[in-house]
Parts: structure tokens; C-alpha cells; sequence
């Protein structure tokens, strides 16, 4: 970078650069202290019922008492620990099974109807079926957020897999590489980018996985308080879980984004 | 008979679901140690399936090629250099050239290593050895990409269509520095080209293939004068030889 006479209409340029980025981000902030504010003060004047609604300042008191009593952490290292659990166990398995089903053509035509129809299949309709045959519980939930995230998984990767440019095979092959070497030096590094995609989509989906899952079956974690707390007519409850959820949410996307800066596609 | 290729009565069909192509019809032609080969033809009459069938990547269907007098070729000697350079934008240019000893592992190793970095100084590279290929300029990556060839130190050098994805500008230059780089590391090659004053420049041989199913329509032998490719575009027998292939192809196509 040289910083040498840079004209003054390049000044100019630069200065609106920033003065945008700016004003986005003030609007970005606004959007939110705007959303809060008027929710605080809807739910405080009664125009909106808060006992319906809740409210950002009964959300705070929900978060605070959970947080004393010790119920906050438990309930969402819960969910927290069935969705990492889930994404990490179906992205291994989904990136393995696609390499099987790359290494041979007639394996991957042979499953290939298969894998359509079970992307296709609701995962929720298989609830029943994996309580009964796995117990209910943490198992059963993180089964159900392998389901959910695995097929997809598997379905980008050997779509990346084999749109490989052929003529990058065929150097591999002129140099007689094995299909070992092929998949090593070529395939893995050159699919990286629909790696970290994959890992952006599982993100959300491991997350529709577990909460799914407490949805079926569950004694803690977050999908149980928001269950429990619309049977109850706990609007707080349900909310403070949600708010939670928002965060984790983010925060795992965001990790995954900083892998993506180093791996996904320039 | 040492690093010389030769086609005896080659056939070739490729097999589709409903049909069977004939692409080669008894070839037969010779390229001989050190000698600069060139196959033309109209296109798709199977120049590339000639450089397939020599590389060992698709078998004959009847005839032999033989490379130094041994029907079981030994495809180590062989280099193959594509259209497209195929470098791999996440590895830097020189973990592109070592790519191939990379995968052989050769006994050598450390020797073929120094060959190629050799190589890279000699032909103006080394500065950039530890650059991404994105951000050389078209020629350079051609020039990489024949590096990368060479650092396995074949004999016989494939070259199909190297130059095609290049500017007019940058063809003619980097096909003077191929051409340099093969006659100083004293290699053999087969080209093949649709670019036919690409291939007089740059010949000792031009083999004139048919339509398909193509046969050797004929093989011209050539010595024009000059040190360079585009040296020899003015020797006065260029335009002869122009004429005399252009209108072979272009009967062939009447």
C-alpha cells in the first residue's frame, strides 16, 4: 500500500467510502434500539399485551433470575452441547459418505435415488420411529439433528466432488497419480470452498435440528423451556429462550465465517 | 531408437451407448529423439486422441506405439502439457512445479528438485516462486505450466494446443520460449495445433492428419532457417508450406 499523491477526487472518494460504512452501521444500531424501545414502550403503555408480547425489560428479569437460580447455563449448554454434537457428527459422516459414493460411480448410482428421497422426507415425520429406536432424550435429539443436516451435507459435497474440472484429473492422471492422490491433492484442496458453505448451511440446520428434537423429547435444554413455557402461557420464558438461542445462533455462524475467510472461495 | 515414438498401423474407436466411432484409421508416422513434431487436421479428426493413446491414457484399439523400440511404453518418460496451464490457484508456483514429484516420489528427488529450481531461474520465474498463480500473467502460467512438465524430466513432451488460450501477442512470445526451452533441454515433441503457422514455425515435422477417420495424409519434413519460431516465419518457404497444408485440409473438406 503506497500513500503516495493520491489525487484529491481520491480523497474525496475515500472520505464517502467511510462516511457510508458509518451511516450502515448507525442505522444497523438504530434498527435495534428502535425495535427494543418501542417494544419497551408499547408493552409499558398496554397498546400491546404483555403478557402476549412480554417485553425487553420482563425479558431481562426472566434472563437475571434464570441466570441466579442456575437453571440459564444448564438449560442452554443443553441445547448447545445436542447441536454441536449434531453438526459436528453429521458433517464428518456426510463429507465420508460422499467420498464413498465419489471413489465409485456405480455406488453412487446405485444410492443416489435413495439419498433424493430422503432429502426430500420431512425429518420430523422420522420422530416417532428414532424415539423408539434409540430412547428419548439427548440421543434421540441429536440423531434427529444428524438427520437433518446430514443428507445435505453429503448431496453438496459429491456435487463438488465431481464438478472438479476433468482436465485438472487428467494432468493428475498424466503424472500417474492414484485415486488416493487425486482425492488428497486435488479433490479435498479444490472443494474447500463448498466445505466451508457446507459448514454455513449446518450451522442453521443443526440448529432446526436440535431444537426440533427438544421438540419431540426433552427434559431441559432451550426447545424444552419455549414448549413449556407456551403450555404454561410463560411468554417471558419462551422469549428469553428465543433471545438466547439468537445469540448462540450467531456466535457459531460467526466462527464458521472466520473459517470461511480463510478457506471459502475468493 | 532412444526417445523416438512411433505409430504402427494404429485404429482407434471410441465406444458410445449407440455408436462406435472410428476416430484413427491405420496411423503411422515416426517422431524421432530430439526432433519437434506437429500433427494438423481438421478439428476433431483425433489429434488429441493420438497424445491420449501415447500417454497411456486410453489403449488402442489395434495397431503398437512404440517409444524407444518398446511396445510396452514407459509412460514415465512421457511429460503432457494441456490447453488450459491447470495450475491449482491454492498452491504457489513453486508447489505447482513440484506437484508431479509430489505424486511420483522419485529415488531422485532432491536432484529433480534442483533441476526445477534451476529451471525457474533460467527462465525468469524464481522471483515469483512463492506468488499464487493468479497473479502471473497468461504467458507466465504457460511457462509454469511447462516447468512443471519438466521437473519430472520426461523425453517426450506432449503439447496440446498450449498456446490456444493465449492472446495473439502473448502466443507468439511464449511459443518462442517454449520452443527455446525444449531444443536447450534437448527434449522430443509432439504438438498438436489447429494453428498451422504455429506448427511450420516451430516443426521439424509436420504430420498432416484426415478427416475422420483420420489417416496420415502426409508428413512433411522441414528445415527453415532462423533460431526462433518466429524467426522462421520469415523464411520464404513459409508461405509455401502455408499454402501447400492449407490446401490439403481444405480439399479434405470439399
Amino acid at each position: 500500500m503506497n500513500k503516495i499523491n493520491f489525487s484529491k477526487t481520491h480523497k474525496q472518494y475515500v472520505r464517502r467510502l467511510r462516511t457510508n460504512k458509518a451511516l450502515i452501521i448507525f442505522f444497523r444500531i438504530f434498527v435495534l434500539v428502535a425495535f427494543i424501545g418501542l417494544w419497551e414502550l408499547f408493552a409499558q403503555t398496554h397498546i400491546i399485551d404483555p403478557f402476549f408480547f412480554s417485553s425487553p425489560t420482563r425479558i431481562v428479569k426472566q434472563l437475571i433470575q434464570m441466570a441466579q437460580a442456575g437453571t440459564l447455563f444448564t438449560h442452554t449448554w443443553v441445547t448447545l452441547y445436542e447441536t454441536l454434537l449434531g453438526f459436528a457428527i453429521a458433517t464428518v459422516l456426510g463429507y465420508i459418505i460422499a467420498v464413498l459414493l465419489w471413489w465409485n460411480e456405480n455406488v453412487r448410482r446405485i444410492f443416489e435415488p435413495y439419498i433424493v428421497v430422503l432429502n426430500s422426507l420431512p425429518k420430523i415425520a422420522l420422530g416417532p420411529i428414532i424415539i423408539l429406536w434409540v430412547g428419548a432424550g439427548t440421543k434421540a435429539i441429536v440423531v434427529m439433528c444428524v438427520l437433518i443436516c446430514i443428507v445435505i451435507t453429503t448431496m453438496t459435497m459429491i456435487n463438488a466432488f465431481s464438478s472438479v474440472d476433468d482436465g485438472k484429473i487428467l494432468l493428475l492422471k498424466s503424472m500417474h497419480a492414484n485415486k488416493f492422490q487425486i482425492f488428497r491433492k486435488l479433490i479435498v484442496p479444490n472443494t474447500m470452498p463448498d466445505l466451508v458453505s457446507v459448514l454455513k448451511i449446518n450451522v442453521g440446520m443443526s440448529w432446526v435440528g436440535s431444537i426440533m428434537g427438544e421438540y419431540l423429547t426433552s427434559k431441559a435444554g432451550l426447545g424444552y423451556l419455549i414448549v413449556y413455557g407456551g403450555q404454561v402461557f410463560k411468554i417471558d420464558l419462551v422469549m428469553s429462550a428465543t433471545f438466547i438461542l439468537c445469540i448462540l445462533a450467531y456466535l457459531m455462524y460467526f466462527a464458521v465465517s472466520l473459517i470461511e475467510k480463510r478457506y471459502g472461495r475468493k | 531408437m532412444k526417445n523416438t515414438l512411433e505409430f504402427k498401423n494404429v485404429n482407434y474407436y471410441y465406444q458410445t451407448k449407440t455408436d462406435e466411432i472410428f476416430a484413427l484409421n491405420n496411423i503411422n508416422f515416426t517422431v524421432e529423439n530430439q526432433q519437434f513434431a506437429s500433427l494438423v487436421g481438421p478439428s476433431g479428426c483425433g489429434k488429441t486422441t493420438i497424445l491420449s493413446l501415447t500417454a497411456g491414457l486410453l489403449k488402442p484399439s489395434a495397431g503398437q506405439i512404440l517409444l524407444d523400440g518398446q511396445s510396452k511404453v514407459d509412460t514415465s518418460k512421457i511429460g503432457y502439457m494441456f490447453q488450459k496451464d491447470q495450475l491449482f490457484e491454492w498452491r504457489t508456483v513453486w508447489k505447482n512445479i513440484t506437484l508431479g514429484l509430489e505424486i511420483q516420489k522419485p529415488k531422485d528427488k532432491a536432484r529433480k528438485l534442483e533441476l526445477a529450481e534451476q529451471l525457474l531461474k533460467k527462465y525468469d520465474l524464481y522471483g515469483f516462486i512463492n506468488q499464487k498463480p493468479r497473479s502471473l500473467s497468461g504467458g507466465m502460467r504457460q511457462r509454469v505450466a511447462l516447468i512443471r512438465t519438466l521437473a519430472l524430466e520426461p523425453e517426450l513432451l506432449l503439447l496440446d494446443e498450449p498456446f490456444s488460450a493465449l492472446d495473439f501477442q502473448t502466443r507468439l512470445s511464449v511459443c518462442d520460449d517454449v520452443y527455446e526451452i525444449i531444443k536447450s533441454e534437448k527434449k522430443t515433441a509432439l504438438l498438436v495445433t489447429h494453428d498451422i503457422s504455429e506448427a511450420i514455425s516451430m516443426s521439424d515435422k509436420i504430420i498432416v492428419l484426415s478427416h475422420r477417420p483420420a489417416t496420415v495424409k502426409e508428413e512433411l519434413s522441414l528445415n527453415l532457417s532462423g533460431e526462433t519460431p518466429l524467426k522462421k516465419r520469415e523464411d520464404g518457404m513459409f508461405a509455401t508450406l502455408f499454402d501447400k497444408i492449407w490446401r490439403e485440409l481444405t480439399n479434405e473438406q470439399n
